[in-house]
């Protein structure tokens, strides 16, 4: 018995050009992976919501108090806040759903919203 | 006669189930690890594949069946079960008809087993967290299905043309 057809190579490559096609087809679009949204509460109220992939500054005033939240490159950063701990300045920034960064002492909450997709193929 | 022969068929088929299960058990205590979720080799294939070829449709499914309601129970529990059974199923149609076509070698009907076991998966997924968004993973599945299909599929035309040679 031959191992190995020539069938079997045209359906290899026909696979694998399948294959190539959907990733093509997933990098140009097709699906929007990254709808992750930036969600901003500031004294527990809802203040606003921006997409994650949009470059973007926000500058929050409120009550005497003043933080900036840059959104770039699809992650999300305090960039300045006037508290005294500076931990939400401190913590870095943020690109995963379910993540946030919290300035206590200022009362603002950011938070990523059904970002890109971590879903993982359970395999049995 | 009769059930000399039906006898016959019963132990191979129980030694065939313990195969594809020990392999279903050395992979899953050997991640055949490549740094990508649900991507594996599916080692147990070969026994499959080699049950389709030797003994026919009917031992080949049900050592499938068996095998992965038994090694996941074992191994992964009820939802690996459901997941397993969608990849098992699919590739075992997608097998029965690539094996029609005379053309194909083993290798294609592995290959093609392959990439189906893991577009059922994939499906399976889809469905349960009902979000089309995991077939971004579909080219990586595809690729790695042809890929471990590939070797199954050289791995199980050796065990058959040896069995063949041993006369058994």
């Amino acid at each position: 018995m031959k191992l190995i057809k020539k069938a079997d190579i045209v359906l290899a490559v026909f696979l694998i050009v399948c294959g190539l096609a959907a990733s093509f087809w997933i990098s140009a679009g097709g699906t929007d992976v990254h709808d992750g949204r930036v969600v901003v509460h500031v004294n527990e109220k809802y203040y606003g919501s921006w997409p994650l992939d949009e470059d973007r500054e926000i500058l929050i005033e409120r009550d005497g108090h003043t933080n900036k939240i840059t959104i770039k490159d699809g992650y999300a950063q305090m960039t300045f806040s006037d508290c005294h701990n500076q931990d939400c300045v401190k913590q870095g920034r943020i690109h995963d759903r379910s993540k946030s960064i919290i300035c206590l002492p200022n009362k603002v909450v950011v938070e990523v919203i059904s970002g890109e997709s971590e879903y993982k193929v359970i395999a049995g | 006669m009769n059930s000399n022969r039906h006898s016959y068929r019963v132990g191979h088929g129980a030694v065939l189930t313990a195969l594809a299960m020990i392999f279903s058990y050395v992979e899953a205590i050997l991640p055949f690890n490549i740094g990508i979720p649900g991507v594996k080799l599916g080692i147990a294939n070969i026994v499959i594949i080699i049950a389709l070829y030797r003994y026919g449709i009917r031992m080949a499914f049900t050592v499938n069946i068996v095998r992965i309601i038994v090694s996941g129970l074992l191994f992964s529990g009820a939802f690996g079960i459901i997941y397993s059974l969608a990849g098992g199923i699919l590739s075992f149609a997608v097998m029965l008809l690539i094996k029609r076509f005379r053309c194909f070698s083993i290798v294609g009907v592995s290959m093609a087993g392959g990439v189906f076991h893991n577009l059922g998966q994939l499906c399976t997924a889809g469905l349960i967290v009902s979000n089309m968004k995991v077939f971004v993973y579909f080219p990586v599945l595809v690729f790695s299905g042809v890929a471990t299909g590939f070797i199954i599929g050289i791995a199980a035309g050796m065990v058959l043309d040896r069995l063949d040679r041993a006369g058994i």
